[in-house]
């Protein structure tokens, strides 16, 4: 379907839906309370880290289209610019040192702090949502990769790139050196007879399976191809995996202003590794589909040509695609979903190839993202519990120095920049727990210690939030005004009826609103802090808040 | 000639199963009412070539393919090995230099090394796999894939089970659900029908809830998340996590005490150690001292160490798990020593794969297949090993690949089998939790008595 035709139908969809809001309704009303479009929210949902009544009012008034165009166009906050260290701790922070000196420099710690407040506050929340779930698919993890500025200038690669060519992205991913670090790329050497070494297989295999194609072949609408005996077809196999180790031999950190090049350059993590022509193994090399590369090529050509047939392969549509979509909408795509999305994927209107941006703007505008409230019961995603803590801080206007949060994500298993491994903090394929065959991502890391991880965090950031850590230069701590619902009043039936709208879409059963009634109406009336602060706690704590759909 | 994969299982069910059924059962300690198995996932793919290395003759061979840790290898100096002797004679294995706190374990009989052990669709050689005899598991050498199958069992499918929780099924539950993970959700623990529990380790999160007092406005809070988390259950995703959170609360009353390590004799054995790991087992441990007080009887544990997948930099990487590791084993063994358990208590390694023998360029090693594994406790016949130990050749008669990755010669399923057969798992009951085991032409190991 062309582009523009597609945007047409879809905004009649968006039209339609939003019919029924009237521009004034949407205003915090201490009679009826919060009147917002349940499609709006649930956009909010998908696209930002979390809902405000500002940001749903913005997108009411521009209409899904505009808006997400209009997202498209801002630039990525800044995550910060971090000292340059050597990766040695003790030289960096000399006995004496205060404690926060490993903290800074040897943890992502700081660049998580940024990602906190960039989050809550910054204005490119698309952006910022499309490079945390980028985060997650390319994943570096400052659990190996330990200076915080190598982590910082990795996510600011992912953060530029949210919107751009997918060739680019694997271009950038691959030369950088966070990644090559942590995938064993940067100083892998051609095979050393002497040594009875071979190349570093590791970034190959996971480039591969990971990061373009998947380990099978797979239909435009994400179903695997099998064999004449059902069984799954591989993409690759182990002789593709050694070869391509041999395409990335030949490449180090970028030399260090100041510092004299080497074969092996010292660590240095700012712009991308640079070939040494004499560590790369100039053999003819055979690779995906039978492509050659051939003998005698540098370091740079037979990179450029392995990425460009690892981008022409027809499953990185679908696998990448699919995966955006589990991220930000749901966790079950319906096939024809994924194939909507394959197709923008292959030609985004224009005849590129690989468009993010045109591919997000396809996964959120489609007629299985978009609509008041959605009625298969297997529809959504579990949220991840960045979500839930952004999205909290969103709605009930918390302002933060992101300390808080950089280490209560931790605790909720889910340390930004911090994955456990390149896998992640939850594989794509963990079945939903009862869920019949439906898989759930992030249903992984919500298990029942952190059923109690997650309420007790919401109680903290609504009861008694964390004042300025005196560790932390500049620190300013965290403080909650309750946002919007503080304007409301005490009556318990409006504050319910606002937080469902704001939180839940207004999918909140009766029962569940009475339920939040009676819990409010136990609290003094002139306590409206407090029962603001009843209705957050129990709507935050809800399993439908955990859910986004 | 090629088995179709049906061919293959009708042919090889009828192998195997026989042994096991007059053992239906057995297994149950004399006067004991209580079993664990404590699973120790080792996430990464643990490189078991410098586990456990060969101190006889074969010593050559391991440090040719090796390489020389002087010049940038990955062999262990043979002075430095510490030597596994067994009952009578000369040692011809020793453990890697880390591991002291393991020698004693292994000298009284409580610990047994299983070579060469791997996911196998069934049978296979370097011949039968060179000609594709025999189907390799799916998406081998994948870290995700083969840690799933070595967690279900099932290599050949995509399975939405581990053994852990198939075995789970069959057991009942007390007041708290018999599978407990201290290392978060693993497909291992999850069931047809059960359900795992996750608690936190020790020096972890708080397993209840915090800020909430005893005032009304207090309870009537606490008395709208109990009625909320029975609402709103249209949709399925929202019907899990409800569940999930409803099995919290009803074990939190009586684990919360438990888990906050409240009068408990175990935690000293630990002390000095601060790794995850001990963490983990140091939690179990406090669980197991608990266990009448919690109603259990029939326990399985998730643990984990990750880390292991030691591309780069291997000497000093995989030293410094394998250290946490054998200290983490030796304090946990010695708390059920302790607690008078030892021989109704057996903790098993699994790891993702084993890796290649020949080293890759950045000083660490890449992903491979068969691996060895340990298995400790007093019901262990231990001061031994089992399986058959491959021969350390690149491109030798038990490498698929020239890099040394060794075809397994024992499969996950006789080793699943052999523990879930002591824990008490009828021959009925095995058929659903290893439901390849017939293809192999042991089901139990021995191991274990």
């Amino acid at each position: 379907m062309a582009r523009s035709r597609l945007l047409g139908l879809l905004s009649v969809l968006a039209l339609g839906s939003w019919v029924g809001c009237s521009s004034s309704g949407s205003s915090p009303d201490a009679g009826t309370g919060l009147s917002l479009s349940p499609d709006a929210v649930r956009l909010a949902d998908q696209a930002t880290f979390g809902p405000t009544v500002a940001l749903v009012q913005d997108i009411q008034q521009k209409g899904a289209a505009p808006w997400l165009d209009a997202q498209l166009q801002l630039l990525p906050s800044d995550l910060g610019t971090y000292p340059v260290i050597v990766d040695n701790v003790n030289t960096v922070c000399p006995m004496g040192s205060p404690p926060a000196c490993a903290r800074d420099n040897f943890t992502p710690f700081p660049t998580q702090t940024a990602f906190f407040r960039n989050a809550i506050g910054g204005p490119d929340q698309l952006r910022q949502r499309v490079a945390f779930a980028l985060s997650q698919i390319l994943v570096v993890s400052g659990t190996e990769v330990r200076p915080n500025y190598a982590v910082a200038e990795y996510q600011k690669v992912l953060l530029r790139d949210a919107f751009a060519s997918f060739r680019q992205v694997l271009q950038d991913v691959t030369l950088s050196p966070a990644m090559g670090r942590y995938l064993n790329m940067v100083n892998n050497d051609k095979p050393n007879p002497a040594l009875g070494t071979n190349p570093n297989e590791n970034y190959a295999r996971e480039l591969m399976q990971l990061f373009s194609i998947g380990l099978v072949q797979l239909n435009a609408d994400g179903s695997v191809v099998v064999d004449g005996g059902g069984v799954p077809v591989p993409t690759y196999g182990q002789d593709v995996v050694k070869a391509m180790a041999r395409v990335f031999t030949g490449w180090t950190y970028p030399t260090q202003p100041g510092v004299a090049a080497r074969g092996h350059n010292p660590e240095y993590y700012i712009g991308p590794m640079i070939p040494v022509a004499a560590n790369h193994d100039t053999g003819s090399k055979q690779i995906l589909g039978g492509t050659v590369l051939a003998a005698g090529q540098s370091a740079d050509t037979d990179l450029q040509q392995a990425l460009d047939a690892l981008f022409a392969h027809p499953n990185v549509g679908p696998f990448i695609g699919k995966q955006l979509i589990q991220h930000l909408v749901t966790a079950n795509p319906s096939p024809a979903y994924v194939a909507r999305v394959s197709a923008t994927f292959a030609d985004d209107g224009h005849g590129a190839r690989g468009n993010l941006g045109a591919v997000v703007r396809a996964i959120l505008l489609d007629p299985e993202a978009r609509g008041d409230s959605k009625t298969d019961p297997g529809y959504g995603r579990v949220k991840d519990p960045v979500l839930l803590l952004t999205g909290l801080a969103r709605a009930l206007g918390v302002s933060t120095d992101g300390v808080y949060f950089a280490s209560t994500s931790g605790a909720l298993e889910q340390s930004v920049y911090q994955a456990p491994s390149v896998f992640s903090f939850y594989p794509p394929d963990y079945p939903l727990p009862g869920g019949g065959g439906l898989l759930s991502p992030a249903s992984a890391v919500l298990d029942s210690a952190s059923v109690f991880t997650r309420a007790n965090a919401v109680w903290k950031l609504l009861y008694a939030p964390p004042g300025p850590d005196s560790t932390v230069a500049g620190a300013t701590g965290t403080q909650t005004s309750l946002g919007d619902l503080a304007s409301l009043g005490g009556d318990a039936e409006t504050l319910a009826r606002s937080a469902d709208a704001l939180f839940l879409h207004g999918t909140m059963p009766g029962a569940m609103r009475s339920a939040i009634a009676d819990a409010v109406n136990a609290r003094d009336p002139s306590d409206v802090g407090g029962r603001v602060r009843a209705v957050a706690y129990l709507v935050l704590t809800s399993p439908g808040y955990q859910v986004e759909r | 000639m090629r088995l179709s994969r049906r061919e293959l299982l009708s042919g090889l069910s009828l192998l195997g199963l026989s042994p096991l059924l007059l053992r239906n059962g057995a297994a149950r300690a004399a006067g004991s009412s209580y079993q664990a198995l404590v699973c120790l996932f080792l996430f990464g793919g643990n490189d078991g070539n410098n586990l456990v290395v060969p101190v006889d003759a074969r010593y050559d061979d391991y440090l040719a393919a090796r390489g020389d840790p002087a010049n940038g290898g990955l062999g262990l100096p043979l002075t430095q090995l510490l030597p596994l002797n067994p009952a009578t004679g000369t040692a011809t294995f020793g453990l890697h230099p880390s591991m002291p706190e393991l020698v004693p374990l292994w000298e009284s009989g409580a610990l047994a090394v299983l070579f060469n052990v791997g996911t196998l669709v069934a049978p296979t050689d370097k011949a039968d796999d060179a000609a594709g005899r025999v189907p390799r598991p799916m998406s081998l050498m994948s870290h995700q894939d083969q840690q799933n199958q070595w967690q279900t069992s099932l290599p050949d499918q995509q399975s939405r089970t581990g053994w852990g929780g198939r075995i789970a099924d069959g057991l009942g539950t007390s007041s708290l659900p018999p599978l407990v993970s201290v290392a978060g959700n693993a497909l291992f623990a999850v069931g047809a029908t059960s359900h795992p529990l996750a608690v936190p380790a020790v020096g972890g999160s708080t397993f209840g809830l915090t800020g909430l007092d005893s005032s009304a406005p207090g309870q009537a809070l606490r008395a709208a998340m109990d009625a909320i988390r029975t609402l709103d259950l249209d949709n399925v995703l929202v019907q899990s996590v409800a569940g999930n959170a409803v099995a919290a609360f009803t074990a939190s009353g009586a684990l919360s005490p438990v888990l906050a390590g409240t009068g408990s004799t175990v935690d000293a054995l630990f002390a000095g150690q601060t790794s995850g790991l001990a963490r983990q087992l140091n939690q179990v441990a406090r669980i197991i001292e608990a266990r009448h007080l919690l109603g259990a009887t029939e326990q399985i544990f998730f643990v984990s160490l990750g880390g292991f997948d030691t591309h780069n930099d291997q000497m000093n990487r995989q030293q410094a798990l394998l250290a946490q590791l054998s200290q983490g084993l030796s304090a946990f063994h010695q708390a059920t020593v302790q607690l008078g358990v030892d021989a109704n208590v057996t903790t098993f390694t699994l790891s993702d794969f084993g890796r290649t023998l020949k080293p890759a360029s950045g000083g660490g090693s890449d992903h491979a297949w068969g691996n060895h594994q340990l298995v400790v406790g007093g019901a262990v016949r231990g001061r031994t090993t089992y399986g058959t130990f491959p021969t350390l050749a690149l491109g030798g008669p038990d490498d698929f690949t020239s890099e040394g990755r060794w075809i397994p010669t024992t499969s996950t399923d006789q080793y699943v089998a052999t523990l879930a057969r002591w824990f008490g798992v009828s021959a009925a009951d095995l058929a659903t939790v290893v439901p390849n085991l017939g293809r192999f032409p042991t089901a139990d190991l021995g191991f274990l008595g």
